[in-house]
């Protein structure tokens, strides 16, 4: 992954005026705004942007927080209490982003593939429709579960088996209980080096509430993840573009991946 | 149910060795979580009786009422209710319910045999959700009456020919919309699943947390307790999910990405009239007499029900819609377990004014100081209203006879 923050992907788009504009089309009186599977957010004329989908895989061990981080790009509610996931459940997030060579704001249309544990173990049918045509596999670990983290390798190999044009990301989630955290800076640096994998932080934590008490800011959610969103969109564009021969695929040994 | 302070709780302990196993609780947030040795007892007293071969189905205390039942000999399921009116009738619906929703989760075998407790705890995490929505269905019947909530939809034909084209396609032949919890188009197998699946299903997919797409195992009560069965649900517009299910095949890919849109994307308008706001559940253009607050439509045969507490033209006469709710629960309770005897229902306790004669009851009535309330029991169908206080008593026979006739369209009545 020969991709470092911010070179793809142009980083505060969203805080621009004309980012702001973009942003628009996803909320609604500053709360998120949720499309149905035969919608997508409309543009004006005048900012027509192309939409490009990808289907996300999220993988990690029984309790990381992979529903609370899907819920959390979202926008929708983070669950209070754990409980693991029926089956298998998908949400698309619709995020605006700049393109930083070529100065073209694109729709970016992510298609999380969330499932449980408990469930991938019971029904064959569940991790192969999870990997099937995905573009990038999310591995979770929670920062206040050492385990989670020590168990990334072999869940690697393990949810990679036999297909290797997956992007690779792996998210640290639960950062905001960092005061309990299990797993080191030092632990961060070492695993980047060794599997020269990007590593992204997530607090999926319900962010401040509209005057209504009830209703989560779209707004200040989106803030929250847009390092996320940005993140994800600059890895999976970048594979697209090496996987079209319009970029070169990048050279062994020659890498930094900056953190967020 | 928050506004006259009742609480209720449901109690699941094993039936063999009383571990609790969960305890839900609505109302009351003091009584969230009730002390063991009350745990303990409750289910102590019922274990005592059967030992000496008695059966404790409920008892009444002056502010609570309890009923029990154990199901499979293996599941203890106990219900505490401090609402005013709470009846054995509707109780023991609910715990039917709440188990009913723990087999289609996680399958009869699991609850059973339990091997492993600790594990059991924790996958029945997964019910919580449609088990709360039975500890407060608000302005709902269905879980009562059993009879699935049907919302009218507009362009009902071309949406239908639609659905069975897209369930086709998906080599499937049960396949429906859900509005909002509620059943808006079904084709004819998933009619014919057995009543209370249909009304679980759509209560499930009502209460889950939205989502694009789901592939969700369910074992089916009745028709399949043990052997899961994929239940494919599609979110087409916010509130509106197209649900499938199925065996193996077809992936849940191929259904979100080819089939959604080629079926259902040229019908975005029709969708859309779907779900736009509407209180009540009334076809286009029908209104009904002065005076009805609430009313509950059953379909005896198809087994399904329309209901409003919000009818055009009660405006916010007298009580709120939660009141009324209220009320024509409680008026439907009364009513289905003592006067029209239901098909299937547990035998209803029979009043001494009933046995003594050789009829059935067809009409009842029930006038209070803030409502009066009439049900009517036709061939085809079941009326429950609730009426202003001031239509007089003489009036309502009438008045619920031509109600009947204006939603069911039938002028032989």
């Amino acid at each position: 992954m020969a991709v470092s923050t911010g070179s793809v992907i142009v980083p505060d788009w969203h805080k621009s005026p004309e980012g702001k504009e973009y942003l628009a089309t996803i909320l609604r009186k500053n709360k998120r705004k949720f499309f149905g599977l035969i919608e997508r957010p409309v543009l004006p004329p005048q900012m027509a942007a192309d939409t490009a989908s990808y289907k996300i895989f999220v993988s990690g061990k029984s309790g990381v927080g992979k529903t609370a981080m899907v819920a959390k790009l979202a926008g929708l509610e983070v669950p209070s209490a754990h409980h693991e996931t029926t089956g298998i459940q998908t949400t698309t997030v619709y995020w605006p982003a700049k393109l930083r060579d070529s100065g073209r704001a694109l729709i970016f249309r992510f298609h999380f593939w969330d499932c449980g544990e408990a469930a991938l173990k019971k029904f064959d049918h569940i991790l192969p429709a999870c990997k099937e045509k995905a573009d990038g596999i999310l591995f979770l670990f929670s920062f206040t579960d050492r385990s989670s983290f020590d168990d990334l390798p072999s869940q690697i190999s393990r949810v990679t088996e036999g297909s290797e044009n997956f992007v690779k990301i792996v998210i640290g989630s639960k950062f905001d209980q960092f005061m309990h955290t299990d797993v080191t800076e030092r632990d961060l640096a070492e695993f980047r080096r060794a599997w020269r994998l990007p590593v992204l932080r997530m607090k999926s934590v319900n962010g401040p509430r509209l005057a209504d008490g009830r209703t989560l800011d779209g707004r200040a959610g989106l803030a929250h993840v847009a390092h996320v969103l940005n993140g994800l969109a600059e890895h999976l564009w970048y594979q697209d573009q090496v996987m079209a021969g319009i970029v070169p695929a990048p050279q062994p040994g020659t890498e930094e991946t900056s953190l967020c | 149910m928050g506004e006259e302070g009742g609480s209720v709780t449901l109690l699941c302990l094993t039936a063999s060795s009383g571990v609790p196993l969960f305890c839900r609780s609505l109302g009351a947030p003091s009584k969230h979580q009730l002390p063991f040795p009350v745990i303990g007892s409750l289910n102590g007293v019922h274990m005592f009786g059967a030992n000496l071969d008695v059966l404790l189905t409920a008892a009444c205390t002056t502010n609570t009422h309890v009923v029990w039942r154990v199901f499979h000999n293996s599941i203890t399921l106990i219900v505490l209710s401090s609402e005013e009116g709470a009846s054995d009738f509707a109780l023991g619906r609910l715990l039917d319910n709440a188990f009913s929703a723990m087999v289609l989760i996680l399958g009869l075998e699991e609850l059973v045999n339990i091997r492993n407790i600790e594990r059991l705890k924790k996958d029945l995490r997964a019910c919580y959700k449609l088990i709360d929505s039975f500890l407060a269905p608000l302005e709902r019947s269905g879980d009562l009456t059993q009879c699935v909530e049907c919302v009218p939809v507009p362009h009902g034909a071309a949406l239908q020919e639609c659905l069975e084209a897209f369930a086709g396609a998906a080599e499937s032949r049960f396949g429906c919309l859900v509005a909002g919890g509620r059943l808006a188009l079904a084709t004819e197998p998933w009619w014919q699943l057995a009543p209370q699946e249909l009304l679980l299903l759509s209560w499930l997919v009502g209460s889950l947390p939205p989502h694009a797409a789901r592939d969700y195992p369910i074992y089916l009560p009745h028709g399949s307790p043990t052997v899961p069965h994929r239940l494919l649900t599609c979110q087409l517009l916010p509130g509106l999910e197209a649900c499938l299910i199925c065996g193996p095949s077809p992936a849940l890919h191929t259904v979100e990405t080819e089939l959604v849109p080629r079926f259902w994307k040229p019908l975005l308008e029709p969708l859309q009239a779907c779900v736009s706001p509407q209180p009540h559940s009334l076809p286009h253009g029908t209104t009904l007499p002065p005076g009805v607050l609430a009313f509950l439509l059953i379909h005896r045969e198809q087994r399904s029900s329309q209901s409003s507490v919000q009818p055009p033209g009660s405006g916010g006469e007298g009580l709120s819609p939660r009141c009324r709710a209220r009320a024509l629960r409680h008026f439907y309770a009364l009513v289905a377990a003592r006067y029209f005897p239901w098909e299937g229902s547990p035998a209803p306790p029979q009043e001494p004014f009933q046995a003594g004669f050789p009829h059935r009851a067809r009409h009842c009535y029930v006038v209070s100081a803030t409502h009066k309330a009439y049900a009517i029991h036709a061939p085809q169908h079941q009326l429950f209203l609730l009426l202003a206080p001031h239509v007089p008593t003489f009036a309502l026979r009438p008045l619920a006879a031509r109600t009947l006739q204006r939603l069911t369209g039938d002028t032989a009545l």
